[in-house]
């Protein structure tokens, strides 16, 4: 049977647990690469990242029927099966693990070269941008994952708060708590003069 | 809006997350306050940064070798799967294959025992001395070449013991009796000997002589005699 692009993941899903291996492709295309960014930001490594993709998709191949099409999506109830695996990866994984391992590290940021850029200009943005994803990943889980989403995946707090499965007021929350440690993790508050007042 | 209120949402000046209102209290705020225009300033700086973090890993997947792998378990599942059923399906038909010869083989064994069972007795009936008659008949007419030694009452047919000799008058008596049945044996018959020592209850011809003539095993134990 010819898959539609706009099949729906659960008509998929059940095909796919019929045997048919085209429907459980297209699922995989559908979802690994955004399960994919989102563990490897979560953990800051791209094999633990493949491992938890893997681990996701292991499950939906040997007991599809775990997912219920009446509680969610099937996009959703994927991020919640990796967020799952990232919070144990992270708790079995100690937290000052080096960023610059080419092994499993998150590709190095290089930033593009303009033509008004000089060497030191590139290398302080390239530091820059390695300061920020360390911050990024010393924040805890859950503001991290608000931020990854948010902001890296530019996902909005609707989209967002359907992956996690929680409400929109408590992506907010976590972004504004993620946020207000970045900047002070960055020391970027400190450039900000102090207020005058408490409360205007 | 206090200060507060902007770094919670004032940070998304400009956003489509923001609705016009909120956006208008925070442009005001940001005019009054240079802390929080510090610090939305910085907090674009930072978006920019994340923001180009995003991108540098936006078209990031999972290498190839783990959809092979997943690929592999697919297959090994499904033809597991299809595997089993097979197995299910040989199963039940080897099931029901044995139950239908047991079935065929007890019907066919069963038969045989019926026939191997009556044959003495049929072939006693069928014989021109049997003649299927009854013993009144036989009683009353005496002699009657030979098959006054088979009685036939309410209940079934005598054999005539073999060497006995045919009643000369019809004085015939029906006498039942428990014997063991190796007892039959002393009287000529042949006998199981796996059930020599069983009990049984036999009716016996006796002739006016006193000796028996024929003899006769009621229902309940005929089907084990022999």
């Amino acid at each position: 049977m010819p898959i539609e692009l706009n099949d729906r993941d659960d008509v998929l899903l059940k095909r796919s647990a019929k045997g048919d291996e085209r429907a459980f492709a297209d699922l995989y295309h559908r979802h690994q690469g955004a399960l994919f960014r989102f563990a490897m930001r979560m953990t800051g490594s791209s094999w633990a990242a493949e491992e938890i993709v893997q681990d996701v998709f292991m499950m939906l191949v040997r007991d599809p029927k775990k997912y219920d099409a009446s509680r969610g999506t099937l996009g959703a109830f994927l991020y919640g099966v990796a967020r799952n695996r990232i919070l144990k990866h992270l708790e079995r994984t100690p937290r000052n693990f080096s960023l610059d391992d080419p092994e499993g590290g998150v590709p190095e940021s290089h930033p593009q070269l303009h033509d008004d850029m000089t060497p030191a200009r590139w290398t302080e943005i390239r530091e820059r941008r390695e300061s920020v994803r360390a911050a990024v990943l010393d924040l805890p889980p859950e503001f991290r994952e608000a931020v990854v989403l948010c902001e890296l995946e530019e996902m909005s707090y609707e989209e967002a708060a359907h992956a996690l499965e929680c409400p929109v007021g408590t992506i907010r929350s976590r972004l504004h708590r993620g946020r207000a440690l970045l900047l002070a993790k960055l020391e970027m508050l400190r450039e900000v003069p102090r207020r005058a007042k408490v409360g205007r | 809006m206090t200060c507060e209120e902007f770094a919670i949402s004032g940070l998304d000046l400009g956003e489509a997350e923001q609705d016009s209102l909120a956006e208008r209290a925070a442009r005001v705020h940001m005019k009054e306050c240079a802390h929080c225009a510090a610090l939305h300033e910085n907090w674009l700086a930072l978006r920019g940064d994340l923001r180009e973090l995003g991108k540098e890993t936006a078209q990031a997947a999972a290498p190839a070798r783990v959809e092979m792998r997943l690929l592999q378990e697919f297959h090994t599942k499904h033809k597991t799967v299809r595997g089993h059923r097979a197995a299910m399906v040989v199963g039940w038909t080897l099931a029901t294959a044995a139950t239908v010869i047991l079935a065929v083989t007890s019907v066919l064994w069963h038969e045989r025992q019926v026939r191997d069972t009556g044959s003495p007795v049929s072939q006693t009936t069928n014989s021109p001395a049997a003649a299927n008659l009854p013993v009144e008949e036989s009683s009353a007419s005496g002699l009657d070449t030979g098959s006054s030694l088979i009685a036939a009452n309410n209940t079934g047919d005598f054999t005539a013991l073999p060497d006995s000799m045919p009643p000369i008058s019809g004085d015939a008596t029906v006498v039942r009796v428990e014997m063991q049945r190796a007892a039959l044996g002393e009287l000529g018959l042949t006998v199981n000997e796996e059930h020599a020592a069983d009990w049984i209850q036999v009716d016996l011809l006796v002739g006016d002589d006193g000796l028996p003539q024929a003899v006769r095993l009621p229902q309940s134990t005929a089907g084990t005699t022999k």
